[in-house]
């Protein structure tokens, strides 16, 4: 089909200006601080040990070592509100940019949902040193994780699509989704135990919580050392191609609009 | 037929407007609460095609809104369209306006790579190209530092010099060069042709119809999201500067025509009663009428004009009191007459006539040639230097006398003495010697009669500069100065008199001498039939002073053709014909003069123009004349 073979030469032809974006993001993300690229270490790090120190007296009996867990959670969660944050104004935001030239419109949000990944990358940092300081053993599975950084990236590219489309045609659509992350933050066990939940929620997270599978095979694979069930690994997947899929689809669908509204 | 790098063909686009306003739920609920939604559509492309094949430069001018823009979008496919196809072969470049294409945080030497990027080239061939667009962009020292430090005038260039240096195949250039000084401006252009004759198709869109000129070959004209005309530059720009003027006329008329109804000035008073809509007083009208002034012109004539006018027989402008050519050495005076119209740069090389033999005008080497047969400018000094040395004329008394001692007797006899004779209605021995002076004369082969360095015909004749110039007046034709003042129905602040002064006075003093010009006009139904616009005939037992084929003028190609035999006669104040040329002898200029002081007495009435002030002056000095009395505010002089 021409118009498939069309959109790859697109897609190789601008996979530079991919690179040149995400590059452009993370010089600018630092740039005069003094600690520069070291704050993506640092930052989760701080946040863990503020938020260890205030929800270890709640939960520490319950989870055994929790500032992994915690850090697990958090760094996890964060990268898919901000990757989708910065995706849901990829299109509005390069307005004057899209109005002046023709690029495929989905580069840009393609290159705000990697730059968050890459931030995420580094922020694996701050968990080795947190697992070394609290000794945990490094086991094999860990290798797992780059995978799993796959199916949470796809996930939210898929959900970046989305929001970035109906950012378009409604601006409400921020102050939505707002509401919506911090709503999904606290149904997600990132600094709790799940089994502190009413059964009731507890198989609704479990069955319709897409981060939920994902931070759980995280903390598999890092602490308990074994491979996630297949449960979770195949849900994950499927979370993460089906709202690719939707995402995807709906923008692709009403992209040649989206220069009448910005 | 090559094939063409954009095919356009038939697109339509269209715009929601009422979806583009609707951007957030509540508005959304309430538009759709009230049945508003998707029911405002507004065409901004309506059924438009260009073809533009490989290395043609494009322009898209029109006003703003008129789609120019849409176009261009449309073209690059950042727009869809809604009926038609656009089909592109090649690689676009657009010139992306300041400030989009960069990000203003990250330095110079990044942003050169990210809009590479943006424009879809690779790293490896940005760094190919980096050092030149560097070089171009002479932004040397300031590599490093942030872009939100640099001028507008860096940002300019970067940005061009990164747009063009990817050697695209279509460039696209939407306004950008308007900031930048003069010498970017410069490079730009340079850069640009360079581009064109390696090949480039550019599409550009400006508002400056000049720039347009110098780098396209093509343009497009838009309005309202339609093509109003699409061929060679030249004649679409010239189109749409017409159209221009004519629109500002009018804009200009309605504001005066408000701020007249809003003032306190009663109704039937004028700032200035211009009598005669000739040159000089249409020139003055527009001029004041433009400052805010109210002017009443009339005429005795039904039309406009003057002796410049025109009149269009069979698609031929008919110069209805002989030849107008107009020439001027003065840049301002010749831009004041071409804003109304297009000119051709006609150049008047009349011939003259004697005897059956032809002879080129005005005096020169083609001339001398046919009279004598030589074809060396040294020879022919030595005859014309003979010649007039033989007839021992040291201080000439008269018009003879001046053509012997100036030309000698074979060029006197045979081209000036007949012609002389019926033009002035005298003998020459009678006639004064001032009278030949303004007769050019050379030892070159150049048959131009007029030397200055402006001159031409307008396009359509002259009635339509007129009538552009009385737009801001009112007009009454077929109305004479003296029923009008009797009527006694206006107030004037000030009166311009641009007719015979003899006459306003009623010839107390007896009338001034003037000749006057009758055309006896045919149609002949050949398309040409005498191979040049004006033939003189100098010999004195042909009645008429010349034989005018007006089609000439403007290089017309109707199949049939309009020639006038132009008899000069003596004018009496009975005639029913006009004053035309004021015979200025010292005889003349006596009275003249004492009809001057009693001009000077009527404080409120200026008298000017050749037969106000009855001399003899060219097209270009009664415009520069008229537009100074208009600058010196006549109307405050004497307050």
């Amino acid at each position: 089909m021409s118009t498939l073979k069309f959109r790859i030469r697109m897609f190789i032809k601008y996979k530079g200006l991919i690179r040149e974006l995400v590059s452009r993001d993370l010089k600018l993300k630092y740039r005069r601080s003094f600690l520069g690229y070291l704050w993506s270490i640092l930052n989760p790090l701080l946040v863990m040990i503020v938020m260890t120190v205030v929800f270890s007296a709640m939960f520490s009996r319950n989870i055994e070592n929790y500032p992994v867990y915690l850090l697990i959670g958090r760094m996890t969660f964060d990268f898919m509100t901000t990757s989708t944050n910065q995706a849901m104004n990829s299109v509005t935001g390069n307005a004057a940019l899209l109005k002046k030239t023709y690029i495929p419109k989905y580069i840009f949000t393609v290159a705000k949902v990697t730059s968050a990944l890459v931030d995420y990358a580094f922020s694996l940092g701050a968990l080795i040193i947190v697992m070394i300081f609290t000794r945990t053993p490094f086991h094999l599975s860990m290798l797992l994780i780059p995978i799993l950084m796959i199916q949470l990236y796809i996930f939210c590219l898929g959900v970046g699509f989305l929001l970035a489309e109906l950012n378009v045609y409604f601006r409400d659509i921020q102050y939505i989704y707002k509401a919506i992350t911090t709503a999904w933050m606290y149904l997600t066990p990132i600094f709790y135990p799940i089994d502190i939940l009413p059964a009731g929620l507890r198989l609704m997270i479990e069955n319709g919580n897409a981060m939920y599978y994902y931070i759980m095979q995280f903390r598999i694979i890092v602490l308990e050392g074994v491979l996630p069930s297949a449960k979770l690994f195949v849900g994950g997947w499927v979370f993460a191609l089906a709202m690719f899929a939707i995402g995807l689809s709906v923008f692709q669908k009403h992209k040649d609009n989206f220069i009448l509204y910005i | 037929m090559g094939k063409n790098i954009i095919d356009v063909d038939h697109v339509s686009v269209r715009f929601n407007l009422a979806n583009q306003k609707v951007n957030n739920l509540k508005e959304y609920a309430i538009k759709a609460a009230r049945h508003e939604l998707m029911f405002q559509e507004f065409m901004a492309l309506k059924d438009v095609s260009l073809h533009v094949k490989p290395g043609e430069a494009w322009a898209l001018i029109g006003t703003n809104g008129a789609g120019k823009s849409t176009l261009l979008k449309v073209i690059s496919g950042i727009l869809k369209p809604y009926l038609g196809t656009v089909k592109v072969r090649g690689k676009i470049a657009p010139m992306i306006e300041l400030g989009a294409g960069f990000d203003m945080q990250l330095t110079a030497r990044e942003n050169i790579f990210l809009n590479g990027a943006v424009l879809g080239h690779s790293r490896q061939y940005m760094e190919e190209h980096f050092d030149e667009i560097v070089r171009f962009a002479e932004i040397g020292d300031f590599l490093d530092s942030p872009i939100m430090n640099f001028s507008s005038g860096m940002k300019a260039r970067l940005g061009f010099a990164v747009a063009t240096m990817a050697d695209p195949d279509i460039l696209i250039c939407d306004e950008v060069l308007s900031v930048g000084d003069a010498n970017f401006r410069r490079k730009c252009n340079n850069r640009m042709e360079e581009m064109l004759s390696g090949g480039t198709t550019l599409l550009y869109v400006s508002h400056n119809m000049d720039s347009v000129r110098e780098l396209c070959d093509h343009a497009l004209w838009l309005e309202h999201g339609e093509v109003i005309m699409s061929g060679d530059a030249e004649s679409v720009c010239s189109a749409y500067e017409r159209r221009g003027a004519e629109r500002y006329r009018i804009e200009r008329r309605e504001r005066r025509e408000k701020a007249a109804a809003m003032s306190l000035q009663p109704s039937g008073s004028y700032d200035y009663l211009v009598v005669g809509a000739g040159l000089f007083g249409s020139t003055f009208a527009f001029d004041a009428s433009n400052s805010g002034k109210s002017c009443l012109v009339i005429d005795k004539r039904e039309h406009v004009g003057g002796t410049c006018y025109t009149k269009n027989i069979n698609g031929i402008n008919v110069h209805q009191y002989g030849p107008h050519i107009y020439h001027t050495k003065n840049k301002n005076t010749w831009m004041f007459l071409v804003q109304f119209t297009q000119f051709y740069a006609y150049i008047h090389s009349p011939l003259a006539s004697y005897r059956g033999n032809l002879y080129n005008l005005p005096f020169n080497m083609n001339t001398f040639a046919q009279l004598w047969g030589e074809s060396s400018p040294e020879k022919v000094r030595k005859i014309i230097e003979e010649q007039t040395a033989a007839e021992h004329i040291t201080s000439p008394r008269n018009l003879e006398e001046q053509a012997l001692a100036m030309y000698g007797r074979d060029i006197y006899e045979r081209l000036i003495k007949g012609y002389s004779e019926k033009m002035w209605g005298h003998p020459c021995r009678e006639l004064p010697a001032d009278l030949i002076s303004d007769m050019a004369f050379g030892y070159t082969y150049r048959n131009e009669y007029f030397q200055e360095r402006y001159f031409g015909i307008p396009v359509g004749g002259y009635t339509q500069i007129f009538d552009n110039m009385l737009e801001g007046a009112d007009v009454q034709l077929g109305t004479s100065y003296k029923d009008l003042m009797r009527e006694n129905r206006y107030k004037f602040g000030r009166i311009i008199y641009t007719g015979p002064i003899d006459e306003y006075f009623d010839y107390c003093y007896g009338p001034l001498e003037y000749r006057t010009v009758r055309l006896e006009t045919e149609k002949l139904p050949t398309d040409n039939y005498q191979g040049v616009s004006v033939i003189h005939y100098t010999d004195a037992d042909v009645p008429y002073t010349r034989r005018i084929e007006h089609k000439h003028f403007e290089y017309g190609q109707e199949n049939i053709t309009i020639v006038s035999k132009e008899y000069e006669e003596a004018w009496t104040p009975d005639s029913s014909l006009i004053p035309a040329i004021p015979v200025v002898t010292e005889k003349n200029i006596a009275l003249y003069q004492k009809y001057r002081q009693l001009a000077q007495r009527e404080t409120n009435v200026i008298f000017c123009g050749r037969l106000g002030t009855f001399r003899r002056i060219g097209m270009g000095q009664t415009i520069e004349e008229a537009r100074r009395l208009s600058k010196s505010d006549p109307l405050h002089r004497h307050y």
